[in-house]
């Protein structure tokens, strides 16, 4: 299928003692694969919601009283969906507190794996009193311990003989991934391909230390027990119970695999551009900058190689210049791995920069979707078109606000939610919702004025 | 100019505290006890006649002790109709004995009456020292909490004896001597309050605006400062019921003390419960334990309103 | 008509057992707004920059420098002559008058009719428990600018001219939304007519839509009533909107100011022009200076020129110490170097100027790296000389140069040594 995910038609309600919020209403998107889409909106417009709904991280007083969030072929919100339907829409935050953590679970094998998520404010989203290695290296040994096991397998397997000839094919074929993977796959060394190209391909480092690191690969000695552990954990796949509930062996097993988390965590920090990678892994959040730590959470976001990587606002929390690294190192990430990506923020500019498709989101809503230079050159939607002129240039041209407030999301007006501050409204804006149409072959509007005569 | 954002009053408010708090059962039925408790409290104070309570002052009537030869002792009966918590030892010529329950709605009101104001002396007192030696801060700040380091090092009953002592072995006096325990307490809060508004931005603003430190005192500290207090006047008048009786149950206040509190009363019934009148001791110390129950479960709903989390 | 000189802001740190080190939060700066102007003060965090705006009206108390307030320009160029001829009396005579530093805290509460401040956060800066017509009408009572009668009906008219409706006044903060909230704090600020105006990040809480509308009210009320104003932000667009002169704070210091266009569209300080081009803007793909590293420690700053670590173009004087060098250097020798030398190499540095590579005593090798290495590695740049002395490698670098301000053609300042005018183009290759 061409598309990561698809959305169609989300609605998703607070319950509070103030009254009913509907955050999302009708939200519809797809994600195409290994694109990266934007989404911006000003607050209160569900943004965040709508990427906490997609890792089902909401609260427990939220309701999914519509819609379908698609991932690989299956319906996340089935559940959810399914018990409001039985509950004819009244609400108990008890029975919902427990459908939401069948959810939860249901996700355990997706979340961080398959879609990963990359909240705003980096220092509350790494543990204070755990080390930055540590934290990237669990989140590997948590959910895909084989591909650890795999690695340290692969290292007692290949004999030195063999890495002369794999060091040829790199300097032959200027370190082509799928040469080096052949190889391995050949001499069944599955697992030291990673390791081998992120050694290869270090700029910091000279040619003749790569090649000893490179050989001092091979014929890694390692205790039966271990050996024994690492070989079921490869054919199984994770880390069976027999291991993990016995109290002395499962501290063992714990061992091996976050010493091997602690190597892979460091490649994957310096293919991040991150220098002196072993002293950073042995630091805490509060040592590193901002900067920094952005990227280890970012680090930690893609670690598993997810097909879906949400970020929530990674640029807000930081200065303009910490702001630039970060966007180019989104744009270089993108280049070299597949996942798609949604980039949320309320900053057109930092959107512009990095999106191949922009998203405006109003009022629980996308009001307009098009490919970046499309929307920012002939924006069509009037809410769109007045966002972008209230930002202020460097040429200090003249801004102008939006008329009016956001409305409350407790009673949404009848018809398009703009229409109360819109320029061009007219009657039928006041009584039906808009629905998405296409114009121009990739832009789509929620606005009857495109609405084809 | 934008359009303006539809009227919401400042009632709502209050409205959704009294939801919040009514959702909350054990909540509710606190407060009901607690009602009950200050509604005695206040008919004997205004009309005493309303419930048949005589000479609501004293456990006998004025002008007869209770060593009286003329108060007969009397075996206590239990409960009945005419008595419906039964009676206790000690009777008045010609009326029979005392009844327990005109003795314990008498013992309430008085009770009560002490203990607000012993929490509201002592929150007064410190409060007020709390804040101004938070807002002044350096040195003065120090020395104010090493003195209330010296009040919570000792342990408070001690404490309470002692000044009881010093001071004499009356019913105000030992409510002077539970003020002066209670008011660290106060001072710590406040302080605590105060150094976490102090950083607030509106102070900063008001500071630019040419407000003097008194005037900042005022009128931004404090009333930051009291709806918190108040959550917890509320809540400490429970305890103090309790720490009251507690220090007259143990004999504090000598025996022969004509003024009926609830502590004074179970003590009495301490003696005569061994000899089977089990209704002279439960009674009293039943009174105050559901008077502390009350309070603290009305505690919980009141912290229900004023956390913003749990509010919602 | 507010001129500050030699501003220094230090916040002492608690050691373990001694205060003596101290955050030097603002080092040295010196800043003038004009009548009826508008400055701009541009900065990332840790700049440094909402403290001098708070030493400004004396919410702080600076630890050194001086600020004259509401002093015509004729006696500004009186001080400055004095200062330059260190005439102390002559110094002392105006400063006496016009200095902010010298009033007694009665002559400050009438000051602060004067000046006063807008905060960033709309949710935090007025008091919950306050009436909108109160929280308006604090300055005007604290400082006796009217009577209290006077004070509500002037409430009413301000509120007005925010662009509120005048029945808010018996209305609380939390009833209001984050823009509403942020013109209640400017009729605040204004209800003295105050002359200066200082605003710290008036719209970094608010949304897009919303900052437009607020700046524009700032535009609209700066050309109304002539308020001078100091915009401190981090957001260069909403600078290039108000400002009529902006300054550039890095690391507690003012690294350019100068005319807005000017800076802005032709930054001169190599900071600046990192700055500009991190700046993303819609419908530019822009080439970036990419500026490696972070801020840095202002416990202990780096020395002369603070921005140097980071700077594409800094060269020898800029202020290396033989430990900056020397991490560069041994990164370089564990790296890309080492199989020119091999493991037995090892950097030491005695004191701030020497450094000794241990283990080598091929000189000419070493040359050889630093005059490869140097365009990229620019602490290089700070190597003086070269010898050999008992087996080992001895460089030594430079004395460095502490930047002044220095006059550019077009009448800017810029605190750079690349501008400096006694040495004629220095070493600095771009």
């Amino acid at each position: 299928m061409a598309d990561a995910l698809v959305i169609r038609d989300l609605h998703v309600q607070f319950h509070t003692r103030r009254g009913v919020y509907k955050a999302l209403n009708g939200v519809n998107l797809r994600l195409r694969r290994g694109e990266v889409l934007g989404i911006a909106g000003e607050s209160g417009c569900g943004k965040t919601t709508m990427g906490l709904a997609v890792m089902a991280l909401l609260p427990r007083n939220a309701s999914f009283p519509q819609g379908q969030i698609i991932f690989d072929n299956k319906d996340l919100m089935n559940l959810p969906r399914e018990y409001w339907e039985r509950v004819g829409g009244r609400f108990n935050p008890k029975q919902n507190e427990r459908i939401l953590r069948r959810v939860s679970k249901a996700m355990g094998r997706i979340r961080g794996v398959r879609i990963s998520m990359v909240f705003q404010e980096p220092m509350t989203s790494l543990n204070p009193v755990l080390s930055v290695g540590f934290q990237i290296a669990e989140a590997i040994y948590v959910h895909d311990p084989a591909l650890l096991a795999r690695r340290v397998l692969a290292r007692t397997r290949a004999t030195p003989s063999q890495m002369p000839e794999l060091l040829a094919i790199l300097g032959a074929t200027r370190d082509d991934e799928a040469a080096v993977k052949e190889f391995a796959a050949k001499h069944d060394l599955l697992g030291i391909e990673d390791q081998v190209l992120s050694i290869w391909r270090r700029d910091d480092v000279h040619i003749s230390r790569k090649e000893k690191a490179i050989r001092s690969l091979a014929g890694q000695q390692i205790r039966s027990l271990e050996r024994n552990i690492i070989e079921t954990v490869t054919r199984t796949g994770s880390i069976p119970p027999k291991f993990s509930r016995v109290p002395v062996l499962s501290r063992v097993v714990r061992r091996v695999f976050l010493k091997e988390g602690y190597r892979k965590a460091r490649e994957l920090l310096t293919s991040l551009g991150i220098p002196h990678a072993e002293r950073v892994l042995k630091m805490y959040p509060h040592e590193l900058s901002g900067g920094m730590r952005q990227r280890v959470v970012i680090a930690i976001a893609l670690v598993n190689n997810p097909e879906v990587i949400i970020m929530d606002e990674p640029t807000s929390a930081v200065d303009v210049t910490v702001q630039a690294q970060i966007l180019e190192l989104v744009k270089r990430i993108r280049t070299s791995v597949s996942a798609a990506f949604i980039v949320i923020s309320h900053d057109l500019a930092v959107l512009a920069e990095v999106s191949d498709r922009i998203a405006i989101m109003y009022a629980g809503r996308i009001v307009e979707v098009a490919p970046t230079d499309k929307i920012l050159r002939n924006p069509l939607h009037p809410y769109t078109q007045l966002l972008i002129s209230a930002i202020p240039t460097l040429e200090g041209k003249p801004v102008e606000g939006i008329k009016g407030e956001v409305p409350d999301m407790r009673a949404l007006p009848a018809g398009c939610a703009f229409h109360p501050r819109c320029p061009f409204a007219f009657e039928k804006c006041h009584e039906i919702i808009p629905i998405d149409l296409t114009h121009d072959r990739d832009q789509l509007v929620a606005c009857w004025l495109y609405e084809a005569k | 100019m934008e359009t303006i954002k539809e009227e919401k009053g400042r009632f709502d408010e209050w409205k959704l505290s009294a939801r919040v708090f009514f959702a909350n059962r054990t909540a509710v039925a606190g407060l009901v006890i607690f009602l009950l408790f200050v509604g005695d409290a206040i008919i004997v104070e205004v009309a005493p006649g309303l419930v048949g309570v005589q000479y609501p002052e004293s456990v006998v009537p004025p002008l007869f002790s209770l060593t009286h030869p003329e108060c007969v002792n009397q075996a206590p009966e239990p409960p009945s109709l005419a008595h419906p918590f039964g009676t206790t030892q000690y009777g008045v010529p010609g009326e029979g004995c005392l009844d327990v329950l005109q003795l314990v709605m008498k013992a309430i009101r008085i009770d009560l009456a002490i203990s607000l104001f012993i929490v509201l002396v002592g929150a007064a007192i410190g409060t007020v020292i709390g804040v101004v030696s938070a807002y002044i801060g350096g040195l003065l700040d120090e020395g104010m909490m090493r003195v209330t380091d010296v009040f919570f090092s000792v342990p408070f009953l001690i404490l309470a004896l002692a000044l009881g002592f010093v001071l004499g072995r009356t019913v105000l006096n030992m409510a002077y001597a539970l003020i002066i325990i209670w008011w660290p307490l106060y001072a710590r809060y406040g302080r605590s309050l105060t150094l976490s508004t102090k950083e607030a931005t509106y102070v900063e603003a008001a500071k630019a605006a040419g407000s003097g430190r008194l005037k900042i005192m005022f009128k931004h500290i404090f009333p930051n400062v009291v709806p918190p207090v108040l959550v917890q006047i509320s809540l400490d008048v429970g305890t103090v019921v309790g720490i009251f009786a507690t220090l007259a149950f143990i004999g504090f206040l000598p025996s022969n003390a004509l003024v009926p509190e609830l502590g004074a009363l179970a003590n009495i019934g301490l003696n005569l419960a061994p000899l089977g009148y089990w209704w002279t001791v439960i009674v009293p110390g039943g009174a105050i334990t559901m008077f502390s129950l009350a309070v603290n479960l009305m505690g919980d709903g009141l912290r229900d309103v004023i956390d913003p989390r749990r509010r919602s | 008509m507010i001129a500050a000189y030699g501003l220094s802001k230090f916040f002492p740190i608690r050691g373990a057992f001694r205060s003596t080190i101290s955050l030097k939060a603002v080092d040295d700066v010196g800043l003038k707004i004009q009548n009826e102007q508008v400055v701009g003060l541009v900065g990332e965090s840790g700049s440094g920059k909402s403290t001098v705006g708070r030493c400004l009206i004396r919410l702080l108390n600076p630890t050194d420098g001086e600020i004259l307030f509401d002093i015509p320009d004729s006696e500004v160029v009186e001080y400055e002559k004095a200062r330059g001829e260190a005439e102390t009396k002559r110094v002392d005579a105006i400063a006496d008058r016009f200095s902010l530093l010298r009033r007694s805290s009665s002559e400050l509460q009438s000051l602060r009719r004067l000046a006063n401040i807008v905060f960033q956060d709309p949710y935090s800066s007025l008091n919950p428990r306050m009436r909108l017509a109160d929280i308006i009408s604090e300055p005007m009572l604290s400082t006796r600018f009217c009577s209290r009668a006077e004070a509500e009906i002037r409430s009413r008219e301000l509120l007005h001219e925010v662009g509120l409706p005048e029945f808010f006044e018996d209305r609380y903060p939390h009833e209001l939304s984050g823009g509403q909230r942020q013109r209640v704090a400017i009729a605040r600020a204004i209800s003295t007519n105050p002359k200066l105006l200082i605003l710290d990040e008036p719209t970094s809480a608010l949304d897009v839509s919303v900052q437009a509308q607020i700046l524009n009210l700032l535009r609209g009320l700066q050309e109304k009533h002539g308020i001078s104003m100091l915009l401190i932000t981090h957001n260069i667009a909403v600078v290039a909107y108000l400002a009529e002169y902006v300054y550039v704070m890095y690391a507690g210091k003012i690294m350019e100011w100068g005319e807005k266009q000017k800076v802005l569209r032709d930054p001169q300080h190599p900071y600046t022009k990192a700055l500009m081009s991190s700046v993303p803007v819609i419908g530019e793909t822009m080439t970036r200076t990419i500026l490696r590293g972070d801020p840095p420690n202002l416990v202990n700053p780096p020395i002369a020129c603070r921005f140097h670590p980071r700077c594409p173009v800094a060269f020898d004087v800029c202020g290396w110490t033989a430990e900056e060098v020397a991490e560069d250097l041994e990164y370089l020798l564990a790296g890309k170097y080492y199989g020119t030398f091999g493991d037995a190499v090892r950097v030491t540095t005695e004191g701030e100027r020497t450094l000794t590579i241990q283990g080598t005593a091929d000189a000419h090798r070493i040359r050889e790296l630093v005059g490869l290495e140097n365009q990229e590695v620019r602490s290089l740049k700070s190597v003086q000389a070269i010898d050999v002395s008992d087996g080992a490698t001895v460089l030594r670098l430079y004395e460095p140069v502490e930047p002044e301000m220095y006059p550019a053609p077009d009448g800017r300042q810029v605190k750079c040594l690349l501008f400096r005018p006694e040495v004629s183009a220095p070493a600095a290759d771009g």
